[in-house]
């Protein structure tokens, strides 16, 4: 039997909230606690400018993995500190942002490689495909686990640096980099002031698997296949991660845009997110004709000048565009 | 301009890779495969000699089949082909080295790769990364159930130069070129990969004239010249930055201006490339959901 598709907004979604969601994430932020930050920076002179520092940075997450990113700044003769810190968080496949456009905008701007993304990938490397669905049966070890705690960290290491302003951090993505952004938002909610999610990947996992066959969710629709006796816990595990679940968690105003022709990232799936986030004011832009770029050619100016209002950097100019 | 080396150049690289055996080695991967296709971790050797990877997928059924070879994006990892595509066509997905699941012994850095080597023009990276992109035209277009008169390659500069270079392509599907004008183009942006080249001739001014001419022998303008697939480029910018290379492509080439509305372009593409290999067009987004 087949169907006319539905408008995106007209979808119910199947999500079911875990009792015990809160706590497993407080258990996670707990242990977070427990580790020592160990934030180190070496400058990279090569990739630095004279109006932008460039560092490789390294810091310790969940399991003792540990993290690498890129760390930009302005120097302080181009604009002087204070900066707001703006978290620039990575699409699935992309690789994580060497954000030097965003720190000549005047940001403390951390491009995050959560582990699993090159640099990152020396104590865990389940590949792609694979990050998708490793250990997909189980949320005690389920591959986003250390990622989503990964990307929190985050937030620490900006908070460790003397030259960042605490009252003003922001994050910003799209598709993976759009879900990590839900998720930051939510689990430092008392700390993150906005955020700006393109096309959010990982939100209504088991709804979006049965709306598209591009991947990266086709990799559920291929270990179902596999697994058919698994769904039950495939279902499971993935509640505990999906931001439709972390979106009534955050309070800082957040843009939310999407692609109403979105493949990748069915528009559903954007719609239930933003119905989700109940307690913080959200922007909907919703592109028609688009597809996972979710309007970013017009959508940048938006995303910037959102940060901007609510972070107030120094400088002016355009950052580069951001990619899922 | 165009390199005096230019033809020796690439003559080598012919003459190397001819060197190497491809030997593939297929494994099927269930995980991966489905009712309408199965698809193989390809294995074949290019110059170096190097080890390079593929996704090879094949409908079910009796071929020959109309096939597609996509060549890799400037980052570590390409997805396996599209579901859509799997099921009209043979495709190929080739990883270069240096990218994930060819990244051994060699792991390419981003940013990092668009630079490695490129003050010798016969160490430099990408002298390797083409070379591997014409391997796997070889192999593709050399498969039994391949049909010969309806291949098409899709990509970057890497799918003009493989083209160029590799007779038997109906279509030649280009977009997001970075090689083209690079030397120029670079000036103009502090975006990466091109940022990269710009990092470059900041910390090695005395090094940049060795590396523009070493990019010169990747430029897509001077490899298009004899190309004798239609092509179809996609451009999203000012049309007159792209005339040099339309001047080359001359009468062959289908110019497609990008909406940047990302479903609508991929509809109109994929309508384009279908309609040459005959095959019934697919838009990614599903409008008729089954139960």
């Amino acid at each position: 039997m087949s169907q006319t598709r539905l408008p995106a907004d007209q979808y119910q979604v199947t999500v079911q909230r875990p009792e015990d969601f809160d706590a497993f994430w407080s258990d996670i932020r707990d242990q977070l606690s427990t580790i020592p930050l160990d934030p180190r920076m070496e400058l990279d002179e090569l990739r630095s400018t004279d109006e932008v520092e460039v560092y490789d940075i390294r810091y310790m997450s969940l399991d003792g993995v540990e993290i690498a990113g890129w760390y930009c700044r302005p120097r302080e003769h181009f604009i002087a500190s204070p900066y707001p810190a703006l978290l620039l968080v990575p699409g699935y496949i992309s690789e994580p942002t060497l954000p030097k456009s965003w720190a000549k905008l005047g940001y403390a701007a951390i491009g995050v490689a959560p582990r699993g993304k090159l640099r990152s990938n020396g104590q865990f490397n389940p590949g792609y495909p694979g990050l998708l669905t490793q250990n997909i049966t189980d949320r005690n070890t389920y591959s986003y686990r250390g990622f989503y705690a990964d990307a929190v960290r985050a937030v620490d290491f900006a908070q460790s640096r003397p030259e960042v302003d605490q009252k003003r951090i922001g994050v910003h993505g799209s598709s993976q980099g759009g879900a990590l952004t839900v998720v930051v938002a939510a689990l430092r909610s008392d700390v993150v002031t906005c955020g700006a999610a393109g096309a959010p990947y990982l939100t209504g996992f088991m709804d979006a698997a049965k709306l598209t066959h591009s991947n990266p969710y086709e990799e559920i629709n291929d270990y179902l296949r596999m697994h058919p006796d698994h769904l039950d816990a495939v279902t499971e595990t993935v509640s505990y991660f999906d931001c439709i679940n972390f979106a009534p968690l955050i309070a800082c105003p957040m843009l939310v845009y999407i692609g109403l022709e979105d493949d990748v990232c069915p528009p559903e799936t954007g719609y239930a997110l933003v119905e989700s986030m109940k307690n913080c004011q959200v922007d909907l832009h919703a592109h028609e004709h688009c597809a996972h770029d979710a309007g970013a050619y017009w959508e940048m100016e938006q995303v910037e000048a959102l940060l901007a209002w609510h972070l107030k950097p120094a400088g002016s100019g355009r950052a580069d565009m951001t990619v899922g | 301009m165009r390199p005096a080396n230019f033809d020796s150049y690439w003559d080598n690289v012919d003459a190397e890779l001819e060197a190497f055996p491809a030997r593939p080695v297929l494994e099927e991967l269930p995980m991966r495969s489905n009712e309408h296709c199965t698809v193989y971790a390809l294995r074949l050797t290019s110059i170096g000699p190097y080890r390079i990877f593929g996704y090879l997928s094949v409908p079910r059924g009796a071929g020959p089949f109309p096939a597609l070879l996509q060549t890799p994006r400037y980052g570590s990892v390409n997805h396996i082909p599209d579901y859509n595509d799997r099921l009209r066509y043979v495709c190929l997905q080739i990883m270069h080295r240096g990218q994930r699941l060819a990244d051994q012994p060699y792991s390419a850095s981003y940013p990092g790769l668009l630079t490695d080597g490129i003050v010798d023009q016969d160490g430099y990276i990408y002298r390797g990364i083409v070379a591997d992109c014409m391997r796997a035209a070889e192999y593709l277009l050399g498969r039994d159930d391949v049909d010969q008169e309806r291949v098409a390659i899709q990509g970057d500069d890497l799918a003009l130069i493989t083209a160029a270079r590799r007779t038997g392509f109906a279509l030649v599907n280009a977009s997001g070129l970075m090689f083209y004008r690079l030397a120029e183009a670079r000036l103009e942006t502090s975006s990466y990969p091109a940022e990269e080249i710009n990092e470059f001739c900041r910390a090695f001014p005395d090094n940049q004239d060795d590396a523009e001419e070493t990019l010169a022998l990747f430029d897509p303008q001077y490899h298009v010249g004899g190309l004798q697939s239609p092509v179809l480029l996609a451009i999203g910018g000012d049309r007159d930055w792209f005339q040099p290379l339309l001047d080359q492509l001359g009468d062959n080439c289908q110019i497609y201006e990008l909406t940047h509305r990302g479903g609508t372009d991929h509809d109109n593409i994929d309508r384009l490339i279908a309609e040459r290999l005959e095959t019934p067009p697919m838009s990614r987004f599903i409008r008729t959901l089954s139960h």
